[in-house]
């Protein structure tokens, strides 16, 4: 190719440069959505700390279930103890002690080995 | 970081703060890369319409890839170029011949026009041609008298040695001059 041919052909390359195609305001705004669409999320700077003695006893009993039944049975208890009601006194007694009279002999059983030998 | 501090990194930082979701690095290579994208598909295919999906597409990988990128490895416009000539290569050989539409046709008004419609006339004049190039010959021309890049930034795009971009570049601008010859009168050469 001669000097002159390709300062020819340079001017065409000249001219392409100037007159380069721009793209769409439309293509823009579809790969800015794409990319804002495909790009990863911001990661979240996490700061762990070591759970305290009180969240450790909680993890322990097994949670806010067990919480849940400990403080029932807790405040249950200090219902029964502060009130006291006459029917469950009376009802419990019996159910523990029977009628009322609990009878303890040691003797007869003492004789009892005495006899045997 | 402010927006327009972030005009100053390189486009493989961008893409690392992209990546890391900086929505503003985002923004910036969009309007940094999709001018070039769109320029250099439109040169490979010759067609608006083919060169925005095209670009889109080519985006959209990059969008993808760029958890996994290593800065430091390539540099982005140049995956870029290839991945764009990979896709524009595909599209070119699902055309059944030469697409007379994506060619660009000279205006019969542009003979002895002001310099500027002149101007128009040849870059158009240097698309039809071009479109008559094998595929490597254009994808090399273009990157290298275009797009002004050097042999061997263009040998790792195209995957060649940089003899072989030489000889590809050389054989395609004198099929270029050849053809452009036939429109010496056409095209106002003489007025230079």
């Amino acid at each position: 190719m001669t000097d002159h041919g390709m300062d020819e052909l340079q001017s065409f390359f000249d001219a392409a440069k100037a007159q380069a195609a721009e793209p769409s305001a439309d293509l823009l705004a579809r790969v800015q959505a794409d990319a804002l669409a495909l790009q990863p999320v911001r990661s979240a700077v996490v700061t762990e700390r070591a759970p305290g003695i009180l969240r450790q006893l909680f993890a322990a009993v097994g949670g806010w279930p067990a919480v849940t039944g400990l403080t029932a049975a807790t405040v249950l208890g200090v219902w029964l103890g502060a009130v006291q009601p006459a029917g469950l006194s009376d009802s419990l007694s019996t159910a523990l002690y029977g009628d009322g009279t609990l009878t303890v002999d040691p003797q007869s059983s003492f004789d009892f080995v005495l006899l045997e030998g | 970081m402010p927006y327009d501090a972030q005009d100053d990194l390189s486009d493989e930082a961008l893409l690392a703060r992209y990546a890391s979701g900086d929505a503003a690095a985002a923004r910036i290579l969009t309007l940094r890369l999709t001018p070039r994208v769109f320029g250099h598909a439109m040169r490979l295919l010759g067609n608006h319409a083919e060169a925005e999906d095209v670009t889109q597409d080519a985006l959209i990988r990059l969008w993808r890839i760029a958890p996994d990128w290593r800065e430091g490895e390539a540099k982005v416009t140049t995956w870029l170029y290839r991945v764009v000539a990979n896709l524009c290569t595909d599209r070119l050989r699902r055309r059944p011949s030469v697409d007379l539409d994506a060619v660009p046709e000279v205006e019969d008004g542009a003979v002895g026009a002001a310099e500027g419609m002149q101007q128009q006339a040849r870059a158009d004049a240097l698309q039809a041609a071009l479109m008559q190039l094998p595929d490597r010959q254009r994808e090399a021309v273009v990157l290298r008298h275009i797009e002004g890049l050097g042999n061997p930034e263009i040998a790792a795009i195209m995957e060649i040695s940089p003899r072989a971009v030489e000889s590809l570049t050389a054989r395609g601008k004198r099929a270029l001059t050849e053809i452009l010859a036939g429109r010496k009168d056409e095209l106002g050469y003489t007025d230079d």
